[in-house]
């Protein structure tokens, strides 16, 4: 007991000797400190990027096209069947019982898009642009040209020519910029052939892969007049105000409108309405997510770990210098556990200078990713697709404070842990044998 | 007895080319049994089919019913035709669809559509699509000028079957040639040579449509079934009948009728 009383106060002179120790081979102590310093400067900047690379993933799963949740028929997500359509009137009782969310209903259809030299398949989308605007950004993304789904004009014989908006690569492939005109030819809801005429008003940014090579945007009005069908949307994009809210609204919905499929019956062949989340829209990117926490700690552990290698260098270094020095300081009466704890505060000062170091370091450059960015736009101009999605050619990065600290930690942790190994070498020191 | 029927074919297309080689081949009959098999055969009776609505060239109307389980529409038709190579069809009704045309020259379908003005070349990657919103693909109007070069056929029956006397015509794909069947069997009453019934394979020899024929009507020497009703067999709610209203054959028309500007002023 006593022994212990005497340990404690004799705590701030031990401190005070492994601060002093650890400075009389300042270039050793400087080169370990580099070393774990630029671990922890790796595993911070790693952790941003990779947080900034999630956050933009999940902004691009959500703001862009998908938004928080969407409604489809069962039908309609088995095989797009132009048929599988929700009545108009669901959309007003959403929008009636759910105040606080926005909601923007969506069309679609497969048609055959002409311009003077060439002719490909193409993906119509039909949304309305006001509602469209208050869910997603996805009509923000204009490339070239004005964003505009309006009338034209009208044709010789009378007609309305809408306006379109076209993907960014099908507007490279069928050599089409804003202002040319467009022909669409599809088969419409009543059998018979659709078709009208187009003018392109914008090109958009790459959003995701398949809307670029074939989407074609237009308004409900003109995809209703070129397709006769008007009974109904296909998809409801909804955005919700408060995140944490998404699954409680999810499921509201949901019974809302079971109820309603009770009340107003729908036909057979288009099956059930089916609400899902973001995340069961897109479980690659939820996926991830997951993962990428994980990953930040496997890759900072094993970073770290070899950091760690050095510092256990250094210090075994140190301890085997001093052998002899150990050995009188044994001799004279000092308990081997305030020799132990001498080294392992040797270490950890070690370890917290260069946690010190390595975290202003870090910090000034995440602060540059922050702004600035890793940019690849000169090689990657459109950006690049993943989980089929498309990302900005700028990686940006993002730091959380308690991804900081965490990092901190662990370098500290794992540095102790590897300390062990020289603490206990003094442990086992013999004081006869060192000191002959 | 094959050679009687081989010369039948022939008089009744009344060919001059032909009449003198039936009346040749009456003086070396045997000689002719002997060596010819089944083979001329197999082709005079594809000729002959082919030859029922279209003669070497063709002019008809018809109407075109289209039943699915999401709507039913009825169309009328003007056609024309010159061999198997050409061909040019005009939708007369509904008002709707009035002056939508569908111009084939050999492998290729040109499609005018008045609202817009527009003659539109369909791409290959649409020839597996509907046509006119019909359970016929773009592929069908295709195929058929390269049905002969594509496909080997052969007599596999002859007899009764349900009380007629019948040929059954199966026609397997040629090694190497890009077809959409991988069977197509073909039944025609042995007395007027007009067929029966058509039954479309896939390449793992599942049943995927039928075609029916009836409605029989004499036109000239031939005997031509006037309704044809095509039945996918996955949807046995829905169907394509086409109905022809008249048929002249072997009408004056060339093969410059078949242009992309008539294309526009059919209509």
């Amino acid at each position: 007991m006593e022994n212990n009383i005497s340990a404690f106060s004799q705590l701030p002179m031990l401190i005070f000797i492994a601060w002093r120790n650890l400075w009389r081979n300042p270039v050793r102590s400087i080169l370990t400190i580099s070393a774990l310093a630029s671990g922890l400067i790796m595993v911070i900047l790693y952790a941003s990027l990779l947080e900034g690379m999630t956050r933009q993933m999940v902004r691009f799963a959500t703001e862009i096209s998908t938004s928080h949740i969407q409604v489809h028929r069962q039908a309609f997500i088995d095989d797009q069947d132009l048929y599988a359509t929700l009545p108009w009137s669901y959309m007003k009782k959403i929008e009636q019982n759910f105040p606080t969310i926005e909601i923007a209903p969506r069309l679609y259809a497969a048609g055959l898009a002409s311009s003077k030299n060439t002719s490909t398949g193409v993906l119509i989308k039909a949304v309305n642009p006001k509602r469209e605007m208050a869910v997603t950004k996805m009509l923000e993304h204009v490339r070239h040209g004005k964003l505009d789904l309006g009338i034209a004009d009208t044709t010789e014989n009378g007609f309305a020519r809408y306006n379109l908006v076209i993907g960014a690569q099908l507007a490279k492939n069928m050599n089409v910029k804003p202002g040319d005109e467009l022909v669409l030819v599809t088969q419409a809801a009543d059998g018979s052939i659709g078709n009208a005429l187009y003018r392109v008003a914008a090109v958009l940014k790459p959003l995701e892969p398949n809307f670029d090579r074939m989407g074609v945007l237009m308004s409900i009005e003109a995809y209703q007049q070129l397709m006769y069908l008007d009974n109904g949307f296909h998809e409801l994009a909804i955005k919700v105000n408060d995140m944490t809210q998404m699954d409680n609204i999810q499921t509201a919905i949901m019974e809302m409108l079971n109820k309603l499929s009770t009340s107003q019956p729908l036909d057979e062949l288009g099956g059930k309405p089916v609400v899902r989340n973001w995340r069961q829209l897109n479980p690659a990117v939820a996926d991830l997510l997951e993962m990428s926490k994980a990953f930040v700690f496997i890759i900072g552990f094993i970073i770290i770990s070899l950091a760690s290698l050095g510092m256990l260098n250094t210090m075994l270094m140190a301890v085997h210098e001093r052998t002899h020095e150990f050995g009188i300081l044994l001799a004279i009466g000092m308990k081997r556990r305030w020799l132990l704890l001498m080294v392992l505060f040797e270490s950890f000062f070690l370890s917290l200078v260069s946690a010190l170091v390595g975290s202003v370091i870090g910090l000034i450059i995440n602060n540059y990713f922050e702004e600035h960015g890793i940019d690849f736009s000169q090689s990657m101009p459109d950006g690049y697709d993943w989980a089929g999605m498309v990302f900005e050619p700028v990686m940006k990065g993002y730091l959380v404070p308690i991804d900081l600290v965490y990092a901190c930690l662990l370098m500290i942790v794992v540095t102790m842990l590897a300390s062990l190994i020289p603490s206990w070498q003094t442990i086992r020191l013999k004081p006869a044998e060192v000191m002959r | 007895m094959k050679q009687i029927k081989a010369s039948k074919i022939n008089e009744l297309h009344d060919k001059p080319g032909r009449k003198f080689y039936s009346k040749f081949f009456l003086f070396i009959p045997l000689f002719f049994i002997s060596f010819s098999g089944f083979a001329i055969e197999v082709n005079e009776l594809i000729q002959h089919i082919d030859k029922l609505w279209r003669g070497e060239t063709s002019q008809a109307t018809m109407t075109m019913t289209v039943k699915t389980r999401r709507y039913e529409r009825s169309m009328t038709l003007e056609a024309w035709s010159r061999g198997k190579d050409y061909s040019l069809i005009v939708i007369r009704k509904p008002i709707k669809d009035k002056g939508i045309a569908t111009l084939k020259v050999k492998e290729n379908i040109w499609n005018y559509l008045p609202k817009i003005n527009r003659v539109t070349k369909v791409p290959s990657s649409m020839m597996s699509g509907s046509w006119m919103g019909s359970h016929f693909s773009n592929d069908d109007l295709v195929k058929e000028s390269t049905f002969e070069d594509d496909y080997r056929s052969s007599i596999t029956f002859e007899g009764k079957r349900d009380g007629v006397n019948i040929y059954e015509i199966t026609s397997m794909p040629k090694l190497n040639a890009a077809v959409v069947w991988g069977k197509v069997v073909m039944q025609i009453d042995q007395k007027t040579l007009s067929p029966r019934i058509a039954l479309y394979y896939d390449e793992e020899g599942v049943l995927i449509r039928t075609m029916t024929f009836d409605q029989p009507q004499k036109i000239g020497k031939l005997t031509v079934p006037m309704r044809l009703s095509l039945q996918p067999e996955d949807k046995p709610e829905e169907s394509t009948v086409i109905i022809y209203k008249g048929i002249e054959l072997d009408i004056p028309l060339s093969s410059s009728f078949f242009s992309l500007q008539n294309l526009q002023k059919r209509r």
